[in-house]
């Protein structure tokens, strides 16, 4: 008989397949976008002016690392919740009032980005994912951010509503571990999306309609920068749920760790917000010594990487034991490589490690110096959001579709292909952008080398970086569209066999080994608030003292931001700024 | 057959992927290995791992 999460919850089961449905548009649009940037850049085909990069660039951005990620996490997290607590949400109208307020943002925002393509209406926004001052868009935009960010908050609330109706009902329960996982990645949410919420509602929305005449650039960046390092984390987490949930049962196993896999998210909400300066450290403006503070709290966050690193495989390694795998290394043989869903992860996970080395030399505050904002930073965001994210999102979804279906997954084999290319494409790919980012090769640009002008390359050639980088691009892109002809293929497929169970084991090591001390999430939001203002209190208060917070010589304005402007100036006057 | 086809196909893949950030590491060790040289290298390896899980499933069926 069958078991799937359809059959056991219907209703929720469609708001998931919406969900990944408008996640899944979004990917097909960036990847398109992609693969024209990988072209223009690399002067093989260039099908666009170059000033059109820029909007292509902001759609790529937008439409990958907020809309297609974004969506597959509420989706993701539905799920968790879901099953974890084994009820739906409290009531389901409110689902489905965030969902349609994360939509409506979607369209605002993308439509002011899509209006750039024409001059036949006045709106565009080609201000990149990065979307900072003196950048300035269409209103529409930020609106969309705005309304887009405001369901993502609804959408945690509803999943601590359903978690409270669910401990009135189980008094003394510890918290399920996917749920936990959910919790603490909406609190690690709440803390760092209000830094975009007041960049966007108090400065840059009302400079774009022109309440304000001008904007403190360092204020406004270092404010998107409190969120634009936690974001990060939003994309990686439900990579992670589905790697501590999904990979051990996929192995064959049972997770090793569930108090390992609660300390790491724990450490998330700790450390993922007082870190965002390290993306400034060539910003004027911002002392030496924060910039230090953020770079020595950047290095603590490498313990819960590792600390997955360890329990992910630790619990592979178990489940290839229970298939019979044996020796020191000869267990990896024993190992599910025939599901796709396995293997991407697993891919997924070792180009992850990369990723992890690669963000190192971005932390590290005199080795950024080598590369900041250089063709090096897209190779490492494309190896962490675009690979341990976007591939763990396709190989869980080739399990996650014929749960929420019922349909059988079509085309196993191509999908194992297909999660292989996608591997061997950003590899190909990244390492150019590596190598580039080492010559001086700058991001966001449509025109990397002047005329006139040769870089010294280390290895190889600029031709040859220039072919790597458009042979990886157009393999991702072929990549995605196997992807997503496969998730059509299988959404209308009629046969239903077969399907695995939806069943997730217990850990080896379960909630009961660990202190209760791990659920009390009210203490780690406490310690999150003060590190929180450890680390960037002073550091605004600096730079509102120095540049204003409109910018020098600009009056706050409107009225409403006084207090605020009068608490700080308090703040300032008392430590004797 | 010593690997199954899709090991096969993840062990192809992670000799290209070797393949490619080798060239890279022996570039800074003033070894330069042409692009050539390179795609010459990841046939033999690749044809070889081939002929080896191949052969070794012939001789089994023998």
């Amino acid at each position: 008989m069958s078991n799937t999460f359809v059959d056991a919850y219907p209703k929720q089961a469609r708001i998931i397949r919406q969900a990944f449905l408008t996640s899944f548009i979004a990917l097909a649009i960036g990847a398109f976008f992609g693969l024209i940037q990988a072209l223009h850049r690399t002067n093989i085909l260039r099908a666009i002016e170059s000033p059109t990069y820029y909007t292509v660039l902001t759609g790529h951005g937008v439409f990958l690392v907020i809309t297609f990620t974004i969506f597959f996490l509420v989706g993701v997290y539905q799920w968790a919740v879901t099953e974890s607590l084994e009820r739906g949400p409290v009531d389901m109208r409110f689902t489905w009032g965030w969902y349609g307020l994360m939509l409506t943002g979607t369209m605002l925002a993308a439509f002011a980005i899509l209006a750039g393509f024409t001059d036949a209406i006045d709106v565009s926004a080609d201000v990149l994912f990065t979307f900072y001052a003196p950048l300035q868009g269409h209103p529409i935009f930020y609106i969309g951010l705005v309304v887009f960010v405001v369901g993502t908050w609804l959408a945690g609330a509803d999943w601590f509503r359903t978690w409270l109706a669910w401990k009135g009902e189980n008094p003394g329960k510890r918290i399920p571990l996917p749920t936990f996982m959910v919790l603490t990645t909406m609190i690690m949410w709440y803390i760092s999306s209000i830094g975009v919420a007041v960049a966007i509602l108090a400065f840059i929305l009302p400079w774009s309609i022109g309440i304000v005449e001008s904007i403190n650039p360092t204020l406004t960046r270092t404010l998107f920068w409190y969120f634009g390092h936690p974001v990060v984390y939003f994309w990686l987490l439900p990579a992670y749920l589905m790697w501590y949930i999904l990979l051990p049962k996929l192995s064959g196993g049972r997770l090793f760790s569930d108090p390992l896999a609660r300390v790491v998210f724990i450490l998330f909400i700790l450390l993922s917000t007082p870190v965002g300066i390290h993306h400034q450290y060539l910003d004027p403006g911002i002392a030496e010594g924060f910039k230090y503070i953020a770079m020595t709290n950047t290095m603590f966050l490498l313990l819960p990487s590792l600390l997955t690193a360890f329990t992910v495989v630790a619990s592979m390694e178990h489940g290839a034991r229970q298939r019979g795998g044996k020796g020191y290394f000869g267990w990896l043989k024993a190992l599910p490589w025939r599901e796709p869903a396995f293997t991407g992860m697993a891919l997924a996970g070792m180009v992850f490690a990369f990723g992890g080395f690669t963000g190192i030399v971005n932390a590290g505050m005199n080795i950024n110096y080598l590369v900041h904002n250089s063709l090096w930073v897209p190779g490492h965001i494309h190896t962490q959001v675009g690979t341990a994210v976007a591939l763990t999102f396709m190989a869980g979804s080739y399990w996650l579709i014929p749960q929420l279906t019922g349909n059988r997954l079509v085309g196993r084999g191509i999908a194992l292909f297909q999660v292989v290319l996608w591997f061997v494409g950003i590899v190909i790919m990244t390492n150019a952008m590596y190598r580039g980012g080492l010559i001086g090769m700058p991001r966001r640009t449509a025109e990397p080398e002047y005329e006139g002008f040769n870089y010294e390359v280390a290895a190889g050639s600029v031709g040859e970086l220039n072919a790597q980088v458009a042979l990886g691009g157009t393999l991702l892109f072929v990549s995605t569209m196997i992807f997503l002809a496969l998730m059509i293929l299988t959404l209308f497929n009629g046969e239903s066999e077969p399907i695995d169970n939806r069943t997730i084991p217990a850990p080896l090591s379960g909630p009961e080994d660990s202190p209760p001390v791990l659920d009390n999430l009210k203490l780690w939001v406490a310690i999150a608030a003060v590190l929180v203002v450890l680390a960037y209190v002073i550091p605004l208060a600096s730079i509102v003292s120095r540049g204003g917070l409109f910018g020098p010589d600009i009056g706050p304005f409107p009225v409403f931001v006084e207090p605020v402007s009068l608490l700080i100036e308090t703040v300032l006057v008392s430590i004797g700024w | 057959m010593r690997l199954s086809w899709p090991q096969l196909l993840i062990v192809i893949a992670l000799l290209i992927v070797i393949l490619v950030e080798l060239r890279t590491v022996l570039a800074f060790f003033e070894i330069h290995l042409s692009v050539t040289a390179t795609a010459v290298l990841a046939v033999v390896v690749i044809g070889a791992l081939v002929l080896w899980t191949v052969l070794s499933s012939a001789d089994r069926s023998e």
